[in-house]
């Protein structure tokens, strides 16, 4: 996830909330990570589970890449 | 418009003509962005480039083949979610005095994502790429919209937040 001028903190954090389940401290946790650092690591896994990933956090209008880790 | 209420026929707000005409005009444009995002020459948009972005950042034939497997779905659901705005607010946009509309939870969820990719396209429009940007007042117009789809957003999120919470609360 890539921090972006304009979706509000609010907005994000629930979009974290609704679309990963996440817990709301985990969420806040991940949204001002986002926040501070430009960008943050919201999900792990194998390269169709991320880009569905990818796909729903673009059609709430967050700014969401996948990136090749190795392993 | 004051905020929406969550009642049993589903959220209500009411709005005024003048901003039903608003977001009439908004999401009708939006819809027609999102349908010429497609055209290969949309690319160079930067209001596209925010709501479409790519999938992959250093990897130009795997965000090429992501675009073309998933771009006209994800199209095709904005517009729908665009859609739902414009069905809600066509008819207190010619009505005489303030109507009450009432949206169904996923109405609701359409019109959060509708009212964001709206801000996305006028933070463009106005110059709003850092934190802290305030924007250009070329069209000041512009700005006041994009703060008060923000007030939009952040009763819609307040809303969710106090509807999604009550089957966890007390366990």
């Amino acid at each position: 996830m890539w921090n972006d001028p304009v979706n509000l903190m609010t907005y994000v954090s629930w979009v974290f909330r609704r679309h990963f389940g996440m817990r709301r401290e985990q969420a806040e946790h991940a949204m001002l990570a986002v926040h501070h650092d430009g960008r943050a690591t919201v999900a792990e896994g194998n390269r169709e589970a991320m880009e569905r990933h990818v796909e729903a956090l673009h059609e709430y209008g967050l700014w969401a890449t996948v990136e090749k880790v190795p392993r | 418009m004051r905020g929406f209420q969550a009642t049993e026929q589903g959220w209500q707000a009411i709005v005024e003509p003048e901003e039903a005409r608003i977001l009439l005009s908004l999401s009708r444009q939006l819809q027609s962005l999102l349908a010429d995002s497609l055209e290969p020459d949309a690319r160079d948009d930067g209001a596209v480039q925010r709501l479409l972005p790519d999938a992959y950042r250093h990897d130009d034939d795997a965000a090429e083949e992501w675009r073309r497997l998933s771009r006209r779905g994800l199209v095709e659901r904005k517009v729908s979610h665009a859609a739902t705005l414009s069905r809600a607010v066509a008819a207190p946009a010619v009505a005489d005095g303030p109507t009450t509309i009432t949206l169904a939870v996923d109405d609701a969820l359409d019109w959060v994502r509708a009212v964001g990719d709206l801000r996305l396209v006028i933070a463009d429009r106005i110059g709003i790429v850092r934190d802290g940007d305030e924007g250009t007042t070329v069209e000041p117009g512009l700005r006041d919209l994009y703060d008060w789809l923000a007030w939009i957003q952040d009763d819609l999120v307040r809303v969710f937040e106090s509807t999604e919470g009550e089957g966890s609360h007390g366990e």
